[in-house]
């Protein structure tokens, strides 16, 4: 059986494409899944950061593409997880380097061998963003609950139903903050799902621990006590089609809140 | 070829017998070989007995034996029979004209190693005259003149001390206008055909070197420390499949040229050169370094440095602080430790200087001055 293509997608930048790529494809890979996380970022490359492998990286998908090596040997395998597996982007070209055919071609390639293909995709909406869609079956349309990423959402959301072979597309809410929910300052998830009238396939809560993890290079799944790990295991699971019900973001919240309100009493008595 | 006891000189560049004893001379004089036999390496110009026999008795009177003669000429090698000197045809060709003398055989142990055997030699040969003897032949040169004007003032009757002007143009007359230079190199088409014959032969070794290492797989191990008593944990030696980069002219990187620059190299930037590099400034991650000869970042070196790219495994790296996610040194590839990126904030405050070389096909750094 063929393994399934899935772009991961936004328009705007640094809603965290890149993080979900990382997590989504970590996760998928422990349980069981043989990954592979394609870079297309060309000359602005992080995903090898989050994951850790920068100093591992001897070709680049422009090396494949120019042949001069094989897809195989620009394979970059995790350090952890031998199920998971990096093709990395040049970071000393640009998005001109490659084109939606030769992307295409790569991912009809490594469907035969890997259950997943995880394609990061740059941010707008140009020659990284065409060749990123290029190959891919599945769309996950990552937002964060603002006017401007729901706009670029929504943007990116019109294209992919106009390009061919993009079967379904779902829609990824990303550092949700409960509080301000609830406080009406921010957008509520349903409300986000009613606009871009989409499918969900995860919240992730916002999380401290993403950021520590970035600097250390290894995916926030890995971690247990990190919420955002387990809402990526969640999303990972849905991925494989199991029925997960969202994860509860609100009851830590008030769990710490109680602490505090613990602390703040033994403080004033 | 020839062990210790013997001492070559190539004459091959000389076109008169006056030319010959002239620089046979200087050469006995300049590097002090007395007791040595001498082996003489002449072109295709015909000698008869008595310019043998002035040869001869030059390199006697400098307490050396004239052993051997390398030559192509039918009537010179028969002159030289008759004198009972032993008479070879060259085997290795010159490729560089202008160094007339090749002396002891350091060159040939260094490119021993190379895969490919005997028309590596001639490569060889011709890196290491160019090398170690230049400055020598300068030298030699030099006093050559000196000697030829102070003999030619004394013909002249002039006294030095008295007519400054006489000596000037005497000096003047002494170098060549650059047409009869010209005309000079025309007589040694000889030499230029037997150049192509060499380049011919050398890229079709390249060649089988390049088979060579295409067939050949490689892995990506950590650099290590020298210097450095912890060892580092056991992920050493990776399994990344990759070919290593086609090596072509293994090259010497003192006598190549040198890019200098004084500016930080920032994440996408590729510097690339056919010589040494010289960075004033730091290399950011994502930046890349390509030399042919020796990479010295004066700052923090936190790219990816690939020295030697074009098989010159002597070449090094160095650095005010070793930082580098790869270092590359001809087909060596090494990363850099996991978790040992040292933050932005601390990096510039403390210096240690590192080279990295290649010890037993792995990139070890070294303390500079350290050996």
């Amino acid at each position: 059986m063929a393994g399934s293509v899935i772009v991961i997608t936004s328009g705007k930048g640094g809603v965290g494409k890149t993080t979900t790529s990382a997590n989504i494809g970590t996760a998928l890979a422990h349980m069981g899944n043989k990954v592979v996380l394609i870079d297309t970022d060309i000359g602005l490359r992080n995903l090898d950061l989050l994951l850790g492998l920068e100093n591992r990286i001897v070709y680049t998908i422009v090396d494949v593409v120019e042949e001069r090596c094989k897809l195989k040997q620009a394979l970059v395998k995790d350090k952890k997880n031998p199920n998971l597996c990096l093709l990395a982007a040049a970071q000393t070209r640009d998005k001109s380097a490659i084109d939606a055919e030769q992307l295409k071609n790569i991912c009809e390639q490594l469907k035969k061998d890997y259950d997943y293909v995880l394609v990061d995709c740059p941010a707008g909406i140009e020659q990284g963003f065409q060749n990123a869609v290029a190959g891919a079956n599945e769309a996950i349309v990552v937002t964060t609950p603002e006017m401007s990423a729901i706009r670029d959402a929504d943007r990116i959301i019109g294209l992919l139903e106009s390009k061919e072979g993009v079967e379904k597309y779902r829609l990824l809410v990303n550092r949700v903050r409960p509080k301000l929910i609830k406080s009406n300052d921010m957008m509520g998830v349903d409300d986000v799902v009613e606009i871009l009238s989409c499918d969900l396939i995860g919240v992730i809560p916002e999380d401290t621990n993403i950021i520590t993890s970035t600097n250390k290079g290894e995916p926030v799944v890995n971690d247990e006590k990190s919420l955002a790990g387990q809402a990526y295991l969640n999303v990972a699971r849905r991925i494989m089609g199991e029925d997960v019900p969202l994860l509860d973001i609100d009851e830590p919240t008030t769990f710490i809140d109680k602490i505090r309100k613990f602390f703040a009493k033994k403080v004033q008595g | 070829m020839y062990d210790n006891e013997y001492f070559v000189v190539d004459m091959s560049s000389c076109s008169s017998t006056g030319e010959i004893i002239n620089s046979l001379s200087l050469a006995l004089e300049t590097l002090n070989h007395s007791g040595k036999k001498i082996v003489l390496k002449l072109n295709d110009g015909n000698l008869n007995q008595s310019q043998m026999l002035s040869i001869q008795s030059l390199i006697t009177s400098y307490g050396c034996l004239l052993d051997t003669i390398e030559t192509i000429n039918p009537e010179t090698a028969s002159v030289a029979e008759n004198m009972n000197i032993l008479v070879q045809k060259p085997i290795e060709k010159r490729v560089e004209d202008k160094s007339f003398i090749q002396s002891d055989n350091s060159g040939f142990e260094k490119f021993a190693m190379n895969p490919t055997g005997e028309n590596n030699d001639i490569i060889a040969l011709k890196d290491v005259n160019g090398l170690h003897f230049e400055a020598d032949l300068d030298a030699i040169k030099k006093q050559q003149d000196e000697i030829n004007i102070s003999a030619d003032l004394k013909n002249a009757g002039i006294n030095p001390k008295e007519d400054f002007n006489k000596i000037e143009q005497q000096v003047i007359s002494q170098y060549k206008k650059p047409e009869e230079v010209i005309n000079t190199i025309d007589e040694f088409s000889g030499i230029n055909n037997l150049k192509t014959d060499l380049t011919n032969k050398t890229s079709v070794a390249l060649e089988e070197i390049e088979d060579y290492t295409n067939v050949e797989k490689n892995s990506i191990g950590v650099y290590k420390k020298a210097y450095d008593e912890n060892e580092i944990d056991s992920d050493d030696w990776e399994e990344i499949d990759f070919y290593e980069t086609p090596t072509t002219d293994p090259v010497i990187s003192d006598s190549k040229n040198t890019t200098y620059i004084n500016q930080t190299l920032r994440s996408g930037q590729i510097l690339e050169s056919d010589g040494n590099v010289v960075i004033i400034g730091d290399c950011h991650p994502g930046s890349e370094i390509r030399a042919i000869g020796d990479i010295t970042v004066w700052g923090v070196l936190s790219g990816i440095a690939h020295a030697g790219y074009k098989g010159n495994k002597n070449a090094k790296v160095r650095a005010l602080k070793m930082n580098a996610v790869q270092l590359r040194i001809a087909n060596c590839y090494s990363r850099r430790p996991d978790g040992t990126n040292i933050p932005y904030i601390i990096r510039s405050s403390i210096f240690t200087p590192e080279e990295a070389r290649v010890v037993d096909n792995e990139i070890m750094l070294f303390k500079i001055n350290q050996n």
